[in-house]
């Protein structure tokens, strides 16, 4: 009798421990999307200064501030899902990237203390951006390897935690702004 | 900055001459110190004669005595080897280094890095060079950090010093602006113990345990944060890929520390760098290159982590 409330006692304070260090990871990923989040919207705060500094200067990319304007827009709404999120942020990255390619063909406000700013606050939002992204994928790798290794799969599966998908970094991405492209255009 | 190719030919013109004066000066301490030891020796085996209790200290105390005298006489020399010769290196490596021999990074700074987690009772160093290499301002010299234990009680009392750290210090401007704190240490658990040392590391007082995504880095070193998310904003991938190559390159225990929009750099070395020598000529090319290779390796760290990269908000 003794040893079955022995054997029983350890085993509930296993899968206590089980159960808070499962939570534990969950907070952890949760929490590091957040993160992504807060950086997104750094990134969002960006785009009017942004617009509103180049507009004056070019002359052939109106179309392009525009839509970014309205991509911006959307994103802030918030009223979109996560896939269509993703789908959003990539374009925004890609419109931006084409507005710092598009400078170069303006000396005048590629020189400008304002845009250098900006530039650099850009550059910055994106560094964070990855770095939040990274912190993110750590978080849900250690997540799944909790959620897929014994024991604590046992536990998970009666939690109903499933395994996670990582970010993918974007195409857009992933291709290094290099000098090569940023003198062709 | 000034590299390896035209040194010959700025040895051959501007350091030579004055090798030759200082060797000259090198001849001479040489016979004082071999005078001095001799008498010294001399000394000690006529003390040898006499009988008596006392005899034994009276020869260390010559002993000592003779070592202290030479070292005070050949002191001079020492200082002239670095008041001439290294200083001039230093402008050849970078016109913007400032050399001081006898100076040393400060004890705050070395406290601020806060790499060594023993309290440092005794800090000393030299060769101190600053500077503004492009646009990052550095500083390193060579320190060592002591620490001071008690033991016994009353008149029994003694104090006994462990060496915490001796090597170079480094300490440069970095390229990113941060406010938290993080740490890439040695990995010492996680190379002996394996995945139970990584598990072991997680228990340390020294802040967030973060695991990064290149496992060469994560094989050489560990690392500590108050930010997952920061941490990661100054390690980025190129920057890691850096940090594995760099420490490869010099092949020893590599401490870094990020701070105060600082990077602190303690590299661990026995070798005393930027010093002369007795008893062998000094007008000798390997061995003045010797010491402008240490310069420029220190220097080029400002490369080697492309410190000069200034294309976030830090100017």
């Amino acid at each position: 009798m003794i040893y079955a409330i022995g054997i029983f006692a350890v085993l509930f304070l296993l899968s206590i421990g089980l159960y808070n260090s499962l939570v534990r990871r969950k907070n952890d990923v949760e929490n590091a999307f957040s993160s992504v989040d807060v950086m997104l919207k750094k990134r969002y705060d960006l785009i009017p200064n942004l617009v509103e500094t180049v507009k004056s200067y070019m002359k052939h990319e109106k179309s392009l501030l525009t839509e970014l304007t309205a991509l911006r827009a959307q994103a802030v709404s918030g009223e979109i899902s996560d896939d269509e999120r993703v789908a959003l942020e990539n374009k925004i990255s890609k419109g931006i990237s084409g507005i710092m390619v598009a400078v170069e063909n303006y000396p005048d406000l590629k020189a400008s203390q304002n845009f250098l700013q900006l530039q650099g606050a850009w550059n910055e939002a994106e560094e964070q951006i990855s770095a939040s992204r990274r912190a993110f994928n750590a978080a849900v790798t250690t997540f799944n390897n909790k959620v897929e290794t014994f024991p604590s799969n046992i536990m998970a599966g009666m939690m109903g935690y499933k395994r996670r998908t990582l970010f993918e970094i974007p195409e857009v991405e992933r291709q290094n702004v290099n000098a090569k492209n940023l003198f062709e255009s | 900055m000034s590299s390896y190719t035209n040194f010959k030919e700025f040895y051959d013109a501007k350091l030579l001459p004055e090798l030759k004066v200082l060797d000259k000066e090198r001849k001479q301490v040489d016979r004082r110190v071999l005078l001095i030891g001799l008498i010294a020796v001399i000394l000690i085996v006529i003390i040898g004669r006499f009988r008596g209790s006392a005899t034994s200290y009276f020869q260390i105390l010559i002993g000592v005595l003779a070592f202290v005298i030479m070292s005070v006489s050949s002191k001079k020399y020492r200082l002239n080897f670095k008041n001439k010769i290294v200083l001039k290196i230093a402008a050849f490596v970078d016109e913007n280094l400032v050399y001081s021999p006898k100076g040393f990074v400060s004890r705050e700074e070395f406290t601020n890095s806060a790499i060594f987690q023993k309290f440092c009772n005794n800090f000393t160093g030299e060769d101190h060079f600053k500077g503004k290499i492009g646009k990052t301002v550095i500083e390193f010299s060579e320190v060592v950090g002591k620490h001071k234990t008690t033991s016994g009680t009353g008149s029994k009392q003694k104090e006994h010093y462990t060496t915490i750290f001796k090597g170079v210090f480094f300490v440069a401007d970095f390229n990113k602006n941060f406010i938290g704190h993080t740490l890439v240490l040695p990995d010492t658990a996680e190379k002996m113990l394996g995945k139970l040392g990584q598990n072991l590391q997680a228990f340390s007082s020294r802040g967030e345990l973060i695991k990064l995504e290149d496992p060469e880095f994560e094989k050489e070193f560990c690392v500590y944060a108050d930010d997952q998310v920061e941490a990661r904003y100054i390690l980025s991938p190129s920057l890691m890929q850096r940090i594995v190559e760099f420490k490869r390159k010099w092949n020893t225990k590599v401490y870094l520390s990020f701070r105060d929009s600082k990077v602190y750099i303690a590299i661990k070395m026995d070798k005393n760098l930027f010093e002369t020598r007795l008893f062998k000529s000094i007008v000798d090319y390997n061995f003045i290159e010797e010491n402008i290779r240490f310069l420029i390796l220190l220097t080029g760290i400002v490369d080697d982590l492309n410190l000069n990269t200034r294309i976030w908000t830090k100017e």
